[in-house]
């Protein structure tokens, strides 16, 4: 059972995403509305993924994966966004983080097959 | 209209007593040779007594002509005729002529004083001077009716002789010649003075005014050496022949004048090649033949006037010998340019010079104003392509937090009742909802190509490297590209990212090319763009196609695009972007 946190400002996303998460067998641990209260909810709960919107209130999502990937043990990072890939570029393919997943294709199977890939 | 229609008419009737005048000199002078050539052989003296005459009224009357506004040619002329007249009527052998012929010849001199020290206005400026004229005058009218009450002649042609006494003439004689030679030493003294003090151009000016000094020394010399009757031929030859050299100096000096407006003519050119202030100055400077002459500008913020360094200057006070000459253009002062007070003496050359200074300094204000207009157009032209842009990044922007989260919301929530259904309940329930589903993600996809084609949002964020290099990833043909990282203002970005975009859309639209090549360059000034295809090539810019509307777009900025895309040897868009544009000036 994997755990994840959310990280996203808009409420009924994180509860779409939960749902459709949940039903795919992962446990999530928590949810966070912004940069700051994900970083210190991460730091906590120790996710095994953290589920990261780009466009956050108060910073990048982008900003968080690079301090999220300093955490020990680092947490898998999906980031994800209603814009597309094209509207990042290599912001996407550079980083340290797992991988991206428009929000509409979020779902348990998108994420583990990003994990497979690697 | 009326003065219109006066001043030829003065003019024509001014002429024409000048030609009298001129006749009559002629007349006079060879009636003098004549008579002379009854009495004897002609001698050298009499030919340049003659001369004397003839070089007063000529020089006098192309002078009254050329510049009828200054007296000094009527009173050349006066000076002139006087001589000749009253010399010829001595050789009358009536008593009353011959009388009047010696007065009159008497009165040349006060005429000659007045004509040296009026020099070259025809004014008497000082009280000493009015003073001068005044000895001559006393000398050669009461003291004159005086001798010739007096005096007794050989010739009994004294018409004036009332009481003939010989010592009462005499001392009244000697009295003249005193008073007349107490009357040349204050003159040439008078004169001396003004030379001593002014600078080069007056001193120039004064050529003339020397020459008469020195004949009117030499005339003293011989009224002071030499008693009445007596006389000396050579120093006589040499008195005659300063005399006649002096309106010959004056002549050279207007001619002179003439020249220095010639000088203006190069004026002109020179201040036509927008000078530097100190250019101006020296060309200005060599124009009015014053190596003084300063150039002031007029500071308004500061109230006050400065030299071309913003250094304040002040005015030059009445009596040192300097002048101003103002530059207004409608009534507001520009510019001054202080120099000699001699040159208001050639105010028609000060003022052409002026005048040639204004249309400088206005042709300066007029390329500054059109320069200054042009940069608005260029900024105005700047911002509108700059305010298209905003407009769309925030059309952009709208569509992403509007439409588009909530086909994402609606894309999820389908898939959430999926899930909740399950693979138990109805088939027909199942299909719709996956359709529903597909038509969300469908209708998501073609709001995002939408959304891209107005703003990448990657422009803004990664700049223009990223976005071009997005742009090469979903173009169906294969582009290679070159691009540096760096960014650029908004503005060229988006006019860069907006040509490559539409060169690659006509790439896979029109070009059948297999592959091609994206080349951009920041150079010094400018951005340099080259999308290159191996395509049919043929596409024509006037066609309708996106790239007029980019023509448009680039020129805004200042910028150009050129397309050569010969049949069959593929297509090669190239722009030129400047790279500074002008700074968008806030509403």
């Amino acid at each position: 059972m994997s755990t994840i946190l959310i990280i996203d400002d808009d409420a009924r996303f994180r509860t779409q995403a939960r749902d459709l998460l949940e039903a795919d067998g992962f446990v999530v641990i928590g949810q966070a509305v912004d940069g700051a209260t994900g970083l210190e909810a991460a730091q906590s709960l120790r996710p095994d993924f953290v589920l990261l919107d780009i466009g956050l209130p108060d910073v990048e999502g982008f900003e968080v994966a690079r301090v999220l990937a300093l955490h020990r043990p680092p947490p898998l990072v999906v980031l994800t966004s209603s814009r597309d890939a094209r509207a990042y570029g290599r912001r996407l393919t550079s980083g340290e983080h797992l991988g991206f997943i428009p929000k509409e294709r979020i779902s348990g199977a998108a994420i583990r097959a990003l994990v497979d890939q690697g | 209209m009326v003065s219109t229609l006066s001043t030829p008419r003065t003019t024509m009737t001014l002429n024409r007593v000048r030609a009298l005048l001129l006749v009559t000199a002629g007349a006079l002078g060879l009636g003098m040779l004549g008579g002379t050539a009854q009495l004897g052989p002609l001698t050298l003296e009499s030919v340049l007594e003659v001369l004397v005459g003839w070089s007063f009224v000529a020089c006098g009357t192309f002078i009254w002509a050329r510049r009828p506004a200054n007296r000094l040619g009527p009173l050349m002329t006066t000076v002139g005729m006087l001589w000749l007249l009253g010399r010829t009527l001595t050789l009358v052998p009536n008593p009353v002529v011959y009388t009047a012929g010696l007065w009159l010849t008497d009165l040349w001199a006060p005429a000659f004083a007045l004509f040296l020290l009026s020099f070259p206005t025809g004014r008497l400026t000082s009280r000493a001077d009015r003073a001068i004229v005044g000895i001559f005058l006393f000398v050669t009218v009461p003291l004159e009716f005086l001798w010739f009450v007096f005096l007794v002649l050989d010739n009994g042609l004294n018409a004036l002789g009332i009481a003939p006494n010989e010592s009462a003439a005499h001392v009244i004689d000697t009295l003249q010649r005193d008073l007349i030679s107490l009357g040349s030493v204050l003159l040439v003294v008078s004169l001396s003075r003004r030379w001593l003090r002014s600078s080069g151009p007056v001193r120039r000016q004064m050529a003339p005014v020397l020459v008469g000094a020195v004949a009117i020394l030499l005339q003293s010399v011989s009224w002071i050496f030499f008693s009445s009757g007596a006389s000396h031929e050579a120093l006589d030859d040499l008195i005659f022949v300063a005399q006649i050299a002096v309106p010959i100096a004056v002549l050279s000096v207007m001619i002179r004048g003439r020249m220095a407006r010639g000088a203006v003519a190069d004026l002109v050119l020179e201040l036509g090649r927008t000078p530097t202030p100190a250019r101006l100055r020296d060309a200005l400077a060599n124009a009015l033949g014053d190596p003084t002459l300063q150039v002031v500008y007029w500071a308004p913020a500061r109230d006050r006037w400065v030299d071309a360094a913003g250094e304040p200057m002040e005015m030059p006070d009445v009596g040192t010998g300097q002048a101003v000459t103002m530059l207004e253009r409608s009534g507001v002062r520009e510019a001054a340019i202080i120099h000699d007070a001699i040159l208001l003496e050639e105010p028609g050359l000060v003022a052409s010079v002026a005048a040639a200074m204004r249309l400088a300094v206005e042709n300066d204000r007029l390329t500054a104003e059109v320069e200054a207009q042009l940069h608005e157009v260029r900024a105005s032209r700047a911002r509108i392509v700059e305010a298209g842009d905003r407009e769309r990044r925030r059309v952009e922007r709208d569509l992403h937090d509007g439409a588009q989260q909530r086909l994402v919301s609606l894309s999820l929530e389908l898939q959430v009742a999926r899930r909740a259904l399950g693979d138990d309940g109805d088939p027909a329930v199942r299909r719709s909802l996956d359709r529903a589903a597909e038509e969300a993600l469908a209708a998501l996809a073609e709001l995002r190509d939408l959304a891209l084609g107005i703003y990448p949002l990657i422009l803004t964020e990664s700049g223009l490297g990223e976005a071009v290099e997005s742009l090469a990833d979903r173009t169906s043909v294969d582009v290679s590209v070159d691009i540096g990282s760096e960014r650029y203002s908004p503005v060229v970005e988006g006019a860069a990212y907006f040509v490559i975009s539409e060169a690659l859309t006509n790439v896979t639209k029109y070009a059948r090319a297999t592959k091609a090549l994206v080349r951009v360059r920041g150079l010094d000034d400018h951005l340099s763009i080259e999308v290159d295809d191996d395509g049919i090539g043929g596409a024509d810019p006037r066609s309708g196609s996106g790239l007029r509307g980019l023509a448009d777009r680039l020129a805004a900025l200042d910028g150009t695009i050129t397309i050569v895309s010969p049949i069959g040897g593929g297509t090669r868009i190239s722009a030129q972007i400047p790279v500074n544009q002008p700074m968008p000036t806030p509403v």
